[in-house]
């Protein structure tokens, strides 16, 4: 974590006052190790958002080399977030894991609906089909928003304080474009999806804003200590607010708190006791335009607009009988009568009443679609309405949620998207614009238009290809990136490229991974060239056996037979009887086929002829020499057999050319070991020929050798 | 945390999402019926830091099974691989590292806590990834294999540990992969997915040596995981690349027996995956009574976990039985020995899942 120093072998080269301004510094410490003082610095970025910081000492000419300190060192800081998120790195993590799954779901749905209707997904049956699968989309993307375990219930009576968890703002933004541009089926309800969507997130804005909810959760502490609540204002201020935003169930649960409820006081305060209960069961009965009610919610719902109009018609008339009730005359308790009288006003729809009772613009848009304009429908009449309680409730500090909102009820794209970019980041773009090109063919023209200022892509793409950036810059999720990448058709594969050539090939597991992604999208060239760089790697770090692997396995040829060269001179000093043994592991990985051996399938023979070699003594069969000598024959032979070799072979192979019983080589075989000796005779006279460590008379003895043969050999034949 | 049902098999799988990337983990020696604890190897990846954790598992019939984390050691390096000894009272945690050390740890199960005991590194031992380590039945000698192509057998003897080079290939060969077979022999397997029969009674070098020609032509692979049944010890099974999983029996040296993978001309062979097998272990549950029953030459029946995000069980010449199938790698998983029902794999991911057969 950022944070002030406080090793005393840091040292601070920029002096760094303590208060923070409105930006504050955000302060890594380099652990460097080194005494002051430092010389130079030097920066460069290394994978993702790492820092690599070369610390330099100054060049201490006066002390001797041998203390053992060294002279600089280089460390790597990573930048992390300041820490004002709402999402902390972990959690941030698995909310990019888990809408993996989905956004490749939707993707492959995708091509496979757009395959089936040809050219577009708006051709009807196919339309349907898709925005069944943008629904289910948006509820998975929803559902992963929120992981978190409830906290166990709340036994204080106020159910709002029993909240699932803290919500995220987040989590609103992305409910919120669900509301308006995917579920099609509650279009007709929306205001009351507004009023649920309110509900679970009004206490969002309690840290910037007055809201009810802070209200209420401050009321809900007071309530412990106070022995009679109708004698309290907060009381009847909490319900009518609470009443406002439609919290029906809570209204309903303080009103039975109420003193004239209990037992004791039941007879002296029927009446009273009677109207309480009265504006309780009118406020449960509260008809509602919508499907179905959530847990705990009350109401009475109406699935058609005729139904709820005459119920609503008729709840009214109940409330303005009950206002208008001779009752009240006879209710001697004056808070009661007053707050309950308040209460019926906001039910009435008073709007100096709903003013009074909410707190910000938002609280009240809501109140005006629960009490004033029920009937509301279409962005535009909810866009003017919205715009009115802006001016009678202005907002000094602007909530990201509200600039959404209102961007919504605009109808304004640009606006919408430029809130979701600007307040929640990269992974709401690259997932939200899903949403947001079903919900409106406006929305889908414009992210779908290719521009050429952005290098040709779409917005849509863009979007998709900064989330991948990010994802990129982190070690544990770079390799979801390529799902994002891969989506994208003008630009992602070229990233792609570059992504998996960044990756380090030194770390096995890293390279496994970019060789199963390579596989997974058919990447073949960037394949082969990731194995190519890490045969190098290997190779050069003295790991042989897995240098040749891989090169091997990117069908390298040339570089194989560059390293094989520095093999054989490794081979012709090192392959002495008993070292062998080191060589059977890298031989036996080689193979015989010359197809991607690169002329290394010479040690494969090499080491089957010394082998055979080893087994011949004095007193063997000769059938057991003459494998020997067949070998020899063989790796004479085979044109990979490397020239510098052949003095050696013949040299080591003397026993087999004057063989006691017979010769065992014959004629033309013989002829051909002759003319290998001549053209090695030629070859020593070129400049760049390299001369075996053999004793001197060697190839003079091989010739005798050869010709007493040759001679054996015409006698035998 | 999502229970789900299989069809052919009543399973219950419990996820359970942790803050770091897990590396390798194992079930300790089982302390209670109720209580057993898990041992994990995480990478913090914001601290670029490595550490060995315990964590408990809960279980009863009734309820779904917790995770609570119980103690944590920060280790030197990040870790490779993991292997416990079956000690029930103090088992013995050995861990192999990036850094090319060996690290020594003891659990006490009864507080849950870990105990630094002794560690090997430095010039000597191995340069580089050690990539594999073992641990003998006795718990006593463990043995290591490096990408540097060398082999160590390091003993615990008087409360630290001694080591003695058993080979060096200078790196023309590297070893992925180390089991042992018995006291004194084991067996290593790498690149080319080649295996090798080592024998401490006959120094200097591999007794035998396996490199199946099936690979000729096609694409080659490594080997990354090689396990050894107890009753079986002259058949070693082995996992790697491309969904490869093969069994190499010592009396048949030429031919390998193919359980899975998409690198053979073989299309009988169905492969549960097409990608890196990270780790195979023999799967007694299912014949944990009769396996004695079970043909000689047939191999028993193997679990398997790999990139694609596959768990499953092979068996040779049946069809495999898939455990799990994840949207990412699983990395690594461990039976429970002492209740062959229960599995715990850990995932790409960041989380663990815990798997009930019954």
């Amino acid at each position: 974590m950022p944070g002030l120093t406080s090793e005393s072998d840091d040292l601070a080269m920029v002096p760094v006052s303590p208060e923070s301004e409105k930006q504050p510094v955000v302060i890594y410490p380099l652990r460097h190790g080194l005494k002051s003082p430092i010389h130079r610095l030097s920066f460069s970025w290394a994978c993702g958002n790492t820092l690599r910081v070369s610390v330099f000492q100054k060049p201490q000419s006066e002390k001797a080399d041998g203390d053992g300190e060294a002279g600089g060192r280089v460390v790597e800081v990573k930048l992390s977030n300041s820490g004002d998120e709402e999402v902390d790195a972990a959690r941030w993590r698995r909310m990019a894991y888990n809408s993996v799954t989905p956004f490749a779901l939707l993707q492959s749905r995708k091509h496979s609906l757009s395959a089936a209707s040809r050219m577009s997904l708006d051709i009807p049956p196919y339309k349907t089909e898709w925005w069944e699968h943008v629904i289910e989309y948006s509820k998975e993307i929803s559902s992963l928003l929120s992981d978190r375990k409830p906290p166990p219930k709340s036994i204080i009576e106020d159910p709002k304080s029993v909240e699932i968890a803290a919500p995220m703002c987040l989590k609103a933004a992305w409910e919120l474009l669900e509301i308006f541009y995917v579920d099609k089926q509650s279009q007709s309800w929306i205001p009351e999806r507004l009023l649920d969507w309110l509900a679970d997130y009004n206490s969002l804005f309690s840290g910037t804003l007055p809201t009810i909810h802070s209200k209420l959760v401050d009321f809900q502490q007071e309530l412990v200590g106070v022995q009679v609540v109708e004698e309290d204002p907060n009381y009847w201020d909490a319900m009518s607010s609470a009443l406002a935003v439609g919290w029906l169930e809570t209204v309903v649960k303080l009103l039975r708190l109420h003193g004239s409820y209990r037992f004791d006081q039941l007879s002296s305060r029927e009446t009273e006791n009677g109207l309480v209960e009265a504006v309780a069961v009118l406020i449960s009965k509260m008809p509602r335009m919508r499907p179905s009610l959530r847990e705990d919610n009350l109401g009475e719902c109406y699935k058609t607009k005729p139904d709820f109009m005459k119920a609503w018609e008729k709840w009214r008339t109940q409330i303005s009988k009950l206002d208008c009730s001779s009752y009240w005359l006879q209710c001697d308790h004056r808070q009661t009568r007053e707050g309950l009288k308040n209460l019926i006003q906001i039910m009435l729809g008073n709007p100096t009443v709903l003013s009074n009772a909410t707190f910000n613009w938002m609280e009240l848009f809501i109140s005006h679609f629960l009490y004033i304009r029920p009937f509301t429908a279409g962005l535009e009449s909810m866009h003017n309405s919205a715009q009115k309680c802006m001016q009678v409730k202005p907002v000094s500090i602007s909530h990201k949620l509200f600039g959404l909102i209102l961007g919504i009820l605009g109808e304004n794209t640009e606006v919408v998207l430029a809130e979701c970019s600007r307040s929640f980041g990269p992974w709401m773009m690259a997932h939200a614009v899903e949403l947001l090109t079903a919900g409106s063919t406006y929305a889908e023209i414009l992210l779908h238009e290719e521009h050429s200022k952005l290098g040709g892509v779409s917005i849509e793409e863009l979007h998709r290809l900064v989330y991948a950036q990010v994802l990129s810059s982190h070690a544990l999720t770079w390799q979801i990136a390529p799902i994002y990448l891969t989506s994208c058709i003008k630009q992602g594969i070229g990233l792609l490229e570059n992504l998996l050539y960044k990756q380090p090939v030194q770390h096995s597991q890293i390279l496994l991974k970019s060789i199963e992604i390579c596989r997974l999208y058919e990447l073949d060239t960037i394949n082969s060239n990731i194995m190519r760089i890490a045969g190098v790697h290997h190779w050069r770090h003295g790991r042989k056996g897995s240098g040749v692997f891989w090169l091997q396995q990117a069908r390298d040829e040339f570089r194989l037979n560059r390293i094989a060269k520095q093999l054989f001179d490794f081979v012709g000093k090192s392959v002495s009887d008993e070292g062998f043994k080191q060589w059977e592991g890298l031989i036996e990985l080689l193979g015989s086929e010359s197809r991607t051996a690169g002329g290394l399938e010479f040690l494969n023979k090499y080491r089957d002829f010394r082998r055979s070699l080893l087994q011949v003594h004095g007193d063997t069969p000769t059938d057991t020499a003459r494998n020997a000598a067949e070998a020899l024959v063989s790796l004479m032979k085979n044109p990979s057999t490397p020239q510098r070799f052949w003095l050696p072979l013949l040299y080591d192979s003397l026993k087999l050319l004057m063989w006691q019983e017979r010769p065992l080589v014959n004629v033309s075989q013989t002829q051909l070991l002759l003319n290998k000796l001549q053209e090695l005779s030629m070859a020593r006279l070129r400049p760049d020929f390299v001369e075996a460590d053999l004793p001197s008379d060697a190839l003079s003895s091989v010739r005798l050798a050869l010709a007493t043969n040759l001679g054996r050999a015409i006698l035998e034949e | 945390m999502a229970v789900l049902t299989s069809s052919s098999q009543n399973l219950q799988v419990h996820r359970f999402p942790q803050e770091s990337y897990i590396d390798s983990l194992r079930w300790l020696p089982q302390l209670s019926a109720f209580h057993r604890h898990i041992i994990l190897a995480a990478f913090d990846s914001e601290s670029s830091t490595s550490s060995l954790q315990i964590l408990n598992s809960s279980n009863s019939s009734s309820n779904p099974p917790e995770l609570t984390f119980q103690s944590s050691l920060t280790t030197p390096s990040r870790i490779t691989s993991l292997t416990t000894s079956q000690n029930p009272n103090k088992p013995l945690i050995a861990a192999s590292t990036f850094s090319g050390s060996l690290l020594l740890y003891t659990a006490d199960l009864v507080n849950g806590s870990l105990e630094f005991v002794d560690s090997v590194d430095g010039k000597g031992f191995h340069l580089g990834r050690v990539n594999g380590i073992d641990v003998s039945e006795n718990g006593s000698e463990f043995v290591s294999v490096g990408e540097d192509g060398r082999i160590n057998w390091v003993s615990f003897v008087g409360g630290g540990l001694s080591t003695r080079k058993v080979f060096d290939s200078n790196g023309l060969v590297s070893y992925g992969a180390v089991k042992w077979a018995s006291p004194v022999e084991f067996v290593s397997g790498g690149l080319g997915f080649g295996l090798q029969w080592w024998d401490q009674r006959r120094p200097g070098g591999p007794v035998s040596q396996f490199k199946a020609n099936w690979t000729r032509g096609t694409t080659s692979g490594i080997v990354h995981s090689i396990d050894i049944h107890p009753s079986r010890k002259h058949t070693c099974l082995a996992g790697g690349s491309s969904g490869t999983v093969f069994a190499w029996d010592l009396r048949w040296q030429q031919q390998p027996i193919m359980l899975s993978g998409v690198g053979t001309s073989d299309l009988s062979i169905l492969s549960p995956s097409e990608s890196d097998v990270w780790e195979v272990q023999y799967d007694n549950y299912t014949t944990s009574s009769n396996y004695r029953n079970v043909s000689e030459s047939r191999v028993l029946p193997a679990m398997i976990c790999s990139e694609d995000g596959i768990l499953a069980v092979i068996e040779q010449g049946e069809e495999p039985i898939e455990l799990l199938a994840e949207p990412c790698a699983i990395n690594s998983f461990d039976i429970d020995r002492q209740n062959p029902s229960d599995i715990v794999c850990s995932l790409e991911w960041e989380s663990i899942a815990i798997l009930t057969r019954s």
